[in-house]
């Protein structure tokens, strides 16, 4: 007989229950000021503050406009802040996906080969030393006003998270898993894909949040260096014209735009790696225990 | 200087599956060399359950790395089949002491790695992983992600891993440590179950006397490092095994006898100042 046959009566091993989750009305308690709630509270009382101030001091609108002043300039000129909007969006989603790209590929090739790790990761580092303030006028000379300069900032700076994060997640590869494979016969690229690259997910994610936080700054950084749209255009025209609070109407509409973003990347995450989430709720809830 | 004893059966060298002979293994700590195993000796016949014990640090685990082709000895040579076997990786079956269930799949698709990575598609690897399922005591939680298994679920499910490829050996480095002394018995009971339908060969490192005692056909003892075999001792009770064996005269004499090759070692250990 060479495979395991199972209508031999062999005696199932007894049956033992999974860990059940204790859900107490303590935690749900947690989980509510754990959330949303106390951040919506602090923004709610520094609005206030803050509207409080400028109506008692009477502050000039082109010095501090107040909150109520930045709403109205919301709904006002709401569609000439989204047509700005809809252009850093493409420069940030584009760069942000080349960065992606570009930066799982370096990382695979700097943990995946020993000279390669020696040739490109001073590179890498020496690519974020050098302030991008610096650079961005420079690809303006090269590659002019147009989107592609916009984009290079945005990938320089979004690129570096993405690269370091990746590269120790593919190293915190738990040796025994690799002899594990080993063992079966699986070949190096088998490894790579079966284990290294399930392992390394969970930080390439922590880098990809970083990653979309500083995109939204290369971004307008780009823009501030010369263009002729976008919020950071915007902004930088809205200044000198003492248009204050539209300037902060730009404020909000980007940083809305970033948390969106961000949160976006939070989600597609749960989505990517709901074991990576399960397995943490279940360490947190069995140290709360 | 080989200290192997007595009482070893005539067809040695035969038809054996796994045949170690003159293994050594050098390691260099702190630029000194240092000798993990001498001129190790060691068989096991097709079928066979033959046990390796010896206190911790006696190259055990190392031995097994070097059966199963993770590692190379320094001398000494190794014959699967009858057959000089230089290229071992993936022809034997090896559970490790941990059972590195990997945390992004579930079970089913845990326990067919080893199918898949000889390229079975997952539909047919997982189909013949669900027949088995309830053997395993996994039926119901085909779907279950490895953090929501008890000890002996993940451990079960990492010896299906380990089967389903249906190599000829298996190696099996203490499977049962994480198991408290109820689960034990009650594992090795059906693990001894699953090994007489299969017809493998079984190679168990353990630390446990009455474990080994329990399951095996034949036991190695090994000294402590550098490991070399002291003794070889047959378990000729009869099988199947029944747990209430374990109280016969038979087993407590056999028990007495490997305890006191243990004991006899460790005496050396603190004679020698090694501790």
């Amino acid at each position: 007989m060479s495979k395991p046959d199972c209508t031999t009566p062999v005696a199932a091993p007894p049956a033992m229950e999974p860990r059940a989750a204790p859900y107490t009305g303590r935690l749900r308690l947690r989980r509510l000021t754990g959330s949303w709630v106390p951040a919506v509270l602090i923004v709610l009382v520094l609005l206030g503050v803050w509207e409080g101030y400028v109506r008692l001091w009477a502050v000039p609108k082109w010095l501090l406009p107040a909150p109520s002043v930045i709403a109205m300039t919301l709904v006002v000129s709401w569609e000439l802040l989204l047509d700005h909007t809809l252009v850093t969006l493409l420069e940030v989603v584009v760069g942000f996906a080349l960065s992606l790209l570009g930066g799982v590929l370096l990382a695979c090739g700097i943990a995946g080969s020993r000279t390669l790790e020696r040739a490109l990761y001073p590179f890498v580092i020496a690519s974020q030393m050098v302030p991008i303030i610096v650079i961005a006028p420079l690809l303006l000379i090269w590659v002019g006003y147009g989107l592609t300069p916009k984009l290079i900032v945005v990938a320089l700076t979004a690129f570096f998270p993405i690269v370091v994060n990746m590269v120790d997640g593919l190293k915190s590869v738990d040796p025994d898993a690799v002899n594990l494979l080993r063992t079966m016969g699986a070949s190096r690229w088998q490894i790579f894909v079966k284990v290294q690259m399930p392992t390394s997910l969970p930080f390439l994610f922590s880098g990809l949040r970083v990653a979309m936080a500083v995109s939204v700054i290369g971004a307008v950084i780009g823009e501030w260096m010369g263009s002729s749209q976008g919020l950071g255009y915007l902004m930088i025209r809205s200044k000198p014209q003492f248009l204050t609070e539209r300037v902060f109407a730009a404020i909000v509409v980007l940083s809305a735009m970033g948390v969106a973003l961000f949160a976006l990347v939070g989600v597609v995450e749960k989505l990517a790696i709901p074991w990576w989430h399960n397995e943490q709720r279940q360490r947190s809830l069995s140290q709360e225990e | 200087m080989k200290r192997v004893a007595c009482n070893e059966p005539a067809e040695v060298w035969g038809d054996a599956k796994v045949r170690v002979e003159g293994v050594s293994k050098h390691l260099r700590q702190h630029g000194q060399p240092f000798a993990v195993l001498q001129e190790v000796d060691l068989y096991a016949n097709a079928g066979e359950f033959v046990s390796l014990i010896g206190p911790s640090g006696c190259g055990k685990s190392t031995l097994l790395n070097i059966i199963a082709g993770l590692d190379q000895p320094s001398s000494g040579t190794l014959y699967l089949n009858g057959r000089r076997a230089e290229q071992r990786l993936g022809t034997v079956g090896y559970m490790q002491q941990k059972d590195l269930l990997l945390p992004w799949r579930n079970v089913l698709d845990n326990v067919i790695l080893g199918l898949e990575l000889r390229g079975m598609s997952r539909r047919l690897a997982r189909a013949r992983a669900l027949a088995l399922m309830e053997q395993f005591g996994l039926k119901g939680f085909e779907t279950a992600y490895p953090y929501a298994l008890s000890g002996g679920m993940r451990q079960r499910a990492a010896f299906l891993r380990t089967i389903l490829p249906e190599q000829e050996v298996f190696l099996l480095d203490e499977p049962f440590g994480a198991l408290d002394a109820l689960n034990r018995a009650q594992i090795h009971e059906w693990l001894l179950g699953l090994w007489e339908t299969l017809h493998k060969t079984i190679v168990l490192v353990t630390h446990d006397v009455d474990e080994a005692i329990f399951l095996s056909d034949r036991m190695y003892v090994m000294t402590a490092r550098p490991g070399r075999v002291q003794l070889v001792q047959v378990i000729d009770l009869p099988r199947p095994r029944r747990l209430e064996m374990v109280t016969t005269a038979h087993f407590v004499a056999l028990k007495a006898r490997l305890l006191a090759a243990l004991r006899q070692e460790r005496a050396a250990e603190y004679k020698d100042g090694k501790r």
